[in-house]
């Protein structure tokens, strides 16, 4: 049995509650979070208390689940290794370097685990991929293409629109979203060597953003990454090949799902949707923490490491500096 | 909270199922996997090393290990001995799909099975397919309207092996593929097949094989839906995948494109010669493998019955029947 305590009650934590409140094993203690009315309506739905001070749920729990914006994971990791506790960190680890590498040593040093939630791993078409690319169907990594393009989040809730359109305080499209390919990436194509990316970060766009990043890997692979906040609201899409001297895998979110539904009434008139469903037990952030369970636990070994998560950072940190100045990135040189 | 420890133990493995069956139950807390054996003996020992599962010299001794319940995964034409033989030694037994060869044999399982309170459930994975089980919640909430027809298929590839041996296997493509659909539009319904009319084909796909392995059947259900269901094993070693199960629903406020097991990676593999899907959905067989243990422990009703089984069996027989009389056949 582990008791679960969660710090940030926003719209990341609403996921993760959901799949604590249904995981066996698990007693979700409560809540901790700067507006005490966030951190009461948590209590209400998903049961547990609010509590006054994340001092106090340290001193309540066994695993502390850190789903705060990214500026405020430095603090809460560390206060909470101090106190001993298995964390779980949302991604992006921090907004700066500095505080990644602080926040990782620190917890290697306390001899508690840190987990970065590097999602992405546990959604099951990327692991797919991941699992055949080990089984060396493709023969050795080449070229990696992926893509993560929405529209920008949420303008005009109060939250996001503050939040993610302050690059001080989210770090752009390149920190909060390509961090997630970058660790897929390395993931399937190992150390990342230089990076060169383009974009909008800093054009002075209201509510926009996207990048186009280029990636050479130790490896010899090459690399490419399309993140956006700019494509048309409505729809998410995320595709990823990769092409080795032996093969290639594929997958894009556009592929025909497993339920197209086509529908007609006068109301509303033609409809299609499409529906992909999963099982419980496999949905990607329920499998995620359940993974992180298990690794505390003593059955699993870890599928991604703080010193991933870090790494992650420090790419796609790497990629805005190059966005930035208009120069190569090399790795070896770059320290955040 | 700890649950019972359920022993279970593995009558029969020539059924390919067999394996991911176990995969599942050894992955699973609470399951002991006693042990298995199987007629052959050479495929017994391949498949216990292979597994890791102990190997029994006869099914005696395994049901004399003391089991809580049994999974029958022999050739079709062995469940019902398989079946009579453990019925009153478990408490629950799972046979694979079809549930026998003949009509004659369903009902001695299941009466067996009745008259040693021994639970009796019958293998239709399908039921597990997280896409299957959402298109029935939104066909129960109406979704659709009222429905007209569907049009399915559960494409294969040919199997070989005692699959295409009729004395083993019972039939060729129409019973193998026939009976996962009919159970899924049942469920959907809880209507029964009323008519149906078949055009079989023999060693049509597939020259000298022996058996059939090609159909279509066009049939009617008792509340008044029309349809048909292409059963052949018809996607080639040079195809993308094994197979498919598709329902194409049509009511009267739209239409469903089921393709119930697309959710695939694409993989052009230069050693394999050929791009193929590699699936990353759910694992239906450890849905199914989770209720039957559920049920194992709780002592609750089967979720699909030997009687689901008999029902979808009946409709490949008439199938077949319909196609040697050339006329459609009416199921009582």
């Amino acid at each position: 049995m582990q008791r679960v305590g969660v710090i940030g009650c926003g719209a990341i934590a609403a996921v993760h509650l959901d799949g604590w409140r249904r995981m066996p094993g698990i007693e979700l203690v409560g809540y901790y979070d700067l507006k005490p009315e966030a951190s009461a309506r948590a209590a209400q739905r998903y049961g547990g208390r609010a509590f006054p001070s994340a001092e106090e749920l340290f001193a309540a729990v066994d695993v502390v689940d850190i789903c705060t914006p990214g500026t405020a994971h430095k603090e809460n990791v560390l206060a909470a290794a101090a106190a001993g506790k298995s964390i779980i960190c949302e991604k992006p680890m921090a907004r700066h370097y500095a505080d990644a590498v602080a926040m990782v040593e620190t917890c290697e040093r306390a001899g508690v685990p840190l987990f970065p939630a590097q999602v992405v791993r546990f959604f099951p078409m990327y692991a797919r991929v991941k699992e055949r690319i080990d089984a060396g169907a493709i023969g050795k990594p080449a070229v990696y293409r992926s893509a993560r393009n929405g529209s920008f989040p949420r303008p005009g809730r109060d939250f996001s629109a503050a939040h993610y359109a302050d690059f001080n305080l989210s770090g752009g499209v390149i920190l909060d979203v390509a961090v997630h390919d970058i660790d897929f990436a390395r993931w399937c194509c190992g150390e990342v060597e230089r990076v060169f990316a383009r974009g909008l970060t800093f054009a002075g766009k209201e509510f926009q953003d996207h990048a186009l990043i280029t990636l050479r890997f130790a490896s010899g692979a090459i690399g490419h990454i399309e993140v956006s906040w700019a494509h048309p609201r409505g729809n998410f899409r995320t595709r990823v090949e990769v092409a080795g001297d032996g093969g290639l895998v594929e997958w894009d979110s556009q592929d025909r799902p497993a339920l197209v539904y086509e529908l007609y009434d006068e109301a509303h008139g033609f409809r299609r949707q499409g529906s992909s469903p999963t099982a419980d037990v496999d949905e990607p952030y329920y499998a995620e923490l359940a993974h992180f369970i298990d690794v505390i636990e003593g059955r699993a070994a870890p599928v991604v490491t703080a010193r991933d998560g870090l790494e992650a950072v420090r790419v796609a940190l790497a990629a805005i500096e190059s966005m930035r100045t208009g120069k190569v990135i090399a790795m070896q040189e770059f320290g955040g | 909270m700890s649950n019972p420890l359920v022993r279970i133990g593995f009558l029969g493995i020539a059924h390919m199922h067999a394996v991911s069956y176990a995969h599942s139950l050894l992955a699973m807390p609470g399951v002991e996997v006693v042990g298995m054996w199987d007629r052959t003996d050479k495929l017994a020992a391949e498949w216990s090393e292979r597994i890791g599962v102990a190997r029994f010299d006869s099914a005696d001794d395994l049901l004399a290990a003391g089991l809580d319940a049994v999974v029958v995964c022999s050739e079709n034409a062995y469940h019902r001995p398989l079946v009579e033989q453990t019925a009153g030694r478990v408490r629950a037994i799972l046979c694979e799909k079809p549930i026998s060869t003949s009509v004659a044999d369903a009902q001695v399982m299941i009466d067996r099975c009745a008259a040693t309170n021994t639970r009796l459930q019958i293998a239709f994975p399908v039921r597990f397919a997280p896409s299957v089980i959402e298109l029935k919640r939104q066909l129960d909430a109406g979704l659709l309207g009222d429905i007209l027809t569907v049009n399915c298929t559960n494409h294969g590839s040919m199997p070989g092996g005692w699959f295409i041996d009729a004395e083993l296997a019972g039939g060729g493509a129409v019973l193998d593929h026939t009976v996962h659909v009919i159970d899924v539009l049942r469920w959907f319904w809880g209507a029964e097949v009323a008519e149906v009319y078949a055009e079989v084909g023999d060693s049509l796909l597939h020259p000298g094989l022996g058996i059939d392995d090609a159909g279509l059947l066009s049939f009617t259900l008792s509340n008044g839906v029309y349809g048909t269901l292409d059963t052949s094993w018809s996607r080639p070693p040079s195809y993308t995948i094994w197979g498919d199960v598709k329902l194409e629903i049509l009511g009267e406020r739209g239409v469903v494109y089921a393709d119930t097991l697309h959710q695939y990676v694409a993989v052009a593999s230069n050693a394999a010669g050929k791009t193929q899907w590699a699936g990353f959905g759910s694992d239906m067989d450890r849905g199914l493998m989770a209720d039957f243990v559920e049920m194992v422990r709780t002592g609750r009703a089967p979720s699909i019955t030997g009687e689901d089984g008999l029902r979808a069996m009946q409709v490949a027989l008439a199938a077949y029947e319909s196609a040697k009389i050339g006329q459609p056949v009416k199921i009582a």
